[in-house]
């Protein structure tokens, strides 16, 4: 049996929702990391398998430009984590709302 | 192997074309590496070399315009156009202007220097790439690049804690917005990539064969929600509602310099992306981006307004009118939309004169702020026109110019947006951004009366003590703050009569 290209879009649109959803309703700033990198992984998926039913190479290159750019983009996330719980001891977003007007 | 192949692969390569992107970064570089090894010049050459190498780009810049190469270039990655041209020259001038707000404003921080002006010549060149790209691996790369330095750049003042909240907003805001993107593109890759459909194309990637496929596939399912996915992620660098609720927050929390630069240079970096597009592969899918776009300018003209006349925080005011003037700036690529072909320059005359006006207001702020600087509120203006005429009259000419107010130059910068708007018929978006207007003179002079007529009201108790002064402003500014904040004032009146190339014809 093999498997279609739109179960590999099937799962990858359902990975992109959870990690969108995620972003939204989570409330743990790591946990929404976590979300972010789902959502670019769903990406990934589905660029890989269209690279491959489409017989173009591509899509499969452009997965190390947004493997790096998603390394990138925790690398700092983190960094920034790190810095706002010793000034703050939390990283609970709801937590985090000194500005308001 | 077969070099001949590889040869005719990489003839197009020509480095020489990307001189000036590739002149910021070696000057990026060339910051770094003297902080690393001549520690002691830290101080004195940094800034200086930081504010030099980047006047003399631009010099150069402006001195070639005429002669500059245009057309495909890296196997039609890069795409050089005049109006690519005209965003380097916008790019490396915003670049400059955010590292002199950024010089005054780190004199009085304790924050490393280096890697400020670094870390903004960096975006910059970033940005010049993203105004040429023409394929969409370019175009995610050269938004990474400016986008990941924004997220490191808003949350530099690791001392205060807006700052660091402020960056988190950003990043957790500009990952969703990258991850909508790249969903977009990758629909857009497989849609073209479709072997059953005509005119498909291996390379779905470049926006010339995208554009062949769109063409011949209109109405294809894929295509639209590709196309919407990344028309959302361009509004979230816009900040157009429904995805301005970064703005705020992450405009009070950055420091000064930065939230200049996020609202020139990351607006007008969206602009340039979404007149590509809209021109480029998304040519033929007019009545499907029409109305996406024609609701989301009259939504985001008047929220941005409304929520402006709220605010007693400058930086959130900036930030609510920024959305407005996003709004505004949207109309014209509405009328690009609908065949009115001079609206790009009308475009980018608004930038420029929102450029200008934008500089005069935050050069001013850059001056004026204390330590604290996230919280810098309308009261801290009060007094100014006595204490400082000077810094008082840059910072009326500057909202006056964001207002509109004839015969400044955002008044000439609205009236073209306003006409090539009538011209394309877009009657009742017209009227929407004119009420928008008429509500934003209200905020924008609640301001300049704060700094000119209203006294600061001393408490009696503390009234006795000269200390008692909450806010107190600077007593003297040298002479290179006084030429370079006039020059800004200077500029912002003298684009409002005479417009030069940008009034008469379209280049």
């Amino acid at each position: 049996m093999t498997v279609g290209l739109n179960a590999f879009l099937l799962v990858s649109g359902l990975l992109f929702a959870i990690g969108f959803f995620g972003v939204l309703l989570r409330r743990n700033t790591l946990v929404i990391y976590m979300c972010l990198e789902l959502m670019l992984n769903a990406v990934n998926l589905a660029l890989v398998a269209f690279a491959r039913y489409h017989d173009s190479l591509d899509g499969a290159i452009f997965v190390f430009f947004s493997i790096t750019v998603a390394a990138a983009e925790v690398a700092v996330g983190l960094a920034i984590a790190v810095a706002l719980y010793r000034k703050r001891q939390t990283i609970l977003v709801q937590e985090l709302a000194a500005m308001k007007d | 192997m077969n070099l001949e192949a590889f040869q005719a692969f990489a003839a197009d390569n020509q480095w020489g074309v990307l001189w000036p992107e590739l002149s910021m970064a070696l000057l990026a570089v060339l910051l770094l590496v003297i902080d690393l090894f001549a520690a002691p010049l830290r101080k004195s050459v940094i800034p200086a070399l930081a504010l030099g190498g980047q006047a003399v780009i631009l010099v150069i810049l402006v001195l070639s315009f005429g002669c500059a190469a245009v057309g495909d270039y890296f196997s039609q990655m890069v795409n050089l156009t005049t109006l690519g041209q005209v965003f380097r020259v916008f790019f490396v001038l915003t670049s400059l202007l955010v590292c002199y707000v950024g010089w005054v404003y780190l004199q009085r921080q304790n924050l490393p220097r280096t890697e400020f002006f670094a870390l903004t010549i960096m975006i910059a060149a970033g940005m010049m790439i993203l105004g040429n790209a023409s394929n969409f691996v370019m175009l995610f790369v050269a938004l990474e690049t400016v986008t990941i330095g924004f997220y490191v750049m808003v949350a530099y003042a690791r001392h205060s804690p807006y700052s660091l909240e402020g960056g988190l907003k950003y990043l957790i805001m500009g990952a969703l917005s990258t991850s909508l993107l790249l969903f977009g593109i990758v629909l857009l890759y497989g849609a073209a990539g479709n072997p059953s459909l005509p005119h498909y194309t291996g390379d779905g990637l470049s926006y010339a064969n995208l554009n062949n496929f769109i063409v011949a596939n209109p109405d294809n399912l894929l295509v639209l929600v590709g196309a919407a996915l990344v028309l959302c992620a361009i509004c979230f660098k816009i900040g157009a509602v429904p995805f301005q609720i970064w703005i705020p927050d992450v405009y009070q929390g950055a420091p000064t310099p930065v939230t200049a630069f996020l609202a020139v240079g990351s607006k007008a970096a969206g602009f340039v992306v979404l007149i590509n597009l809209l021109r480029g592969p998304f040519a033929a899918l007019e009545a499907f981006t029409f109305p996406l776009l024609a609701a989301i300018c009259a939504v985001t003209i008047l929220f941005g307004n409304l929520t402006a006349l709220g605010q007693r925080n400058v930086k959130r005011v900036i930030g609510m009118s920024g959305i407005a003037h996003a709004g505004y700036l949207l109309l014209g690529v509405l009328a690009l939309i609908k065949g009115v072909d001079w609206a790009v320059w009308a475009i980018v005359f608004y930038l420029f004169t929102y450029l200008f006006g934008s500089f005069a207001i935050f050069g001013v702020m850059a001056h004026l702020a204390g330590p604290d600087d996230e919280n810098q509120e309308l009261e801290h203006y009060q007094n100014l026109a006595k204490n400082q005429p000077f810094l008082a009259g840059v910072l009326a000419i500057g909202l006056g110019s964001l207002a509109g107010i004839p015969p400044l130059a955002g008044f000439i910068g609205k009236l073209l947006l306003f006409i090539a708007a009538f011209e394309a018929r877009l009657y009742s978006l017209l009227g929407v951004a004119i009420i928008g207007v008429v509500i934003s003179i209200y905020y924008y002079f609640g301001w300049i009366r704060e700094a000119y007529f209203k006294t600061l009201e001393v408490p009696p108790d503390e009234a006795s003590g000269e200390t008692a002064r909450p806010y107190p402003h600077p007593r003297s500014l040298s002479l290179a703050h006084r030429l370079l904040l006039g020059a800004l004032a200077a500029f912002t009146v003298l684009l409002g009569i005479y417009q030069g190339a940008f009034g008469s014809s379209p280049f």
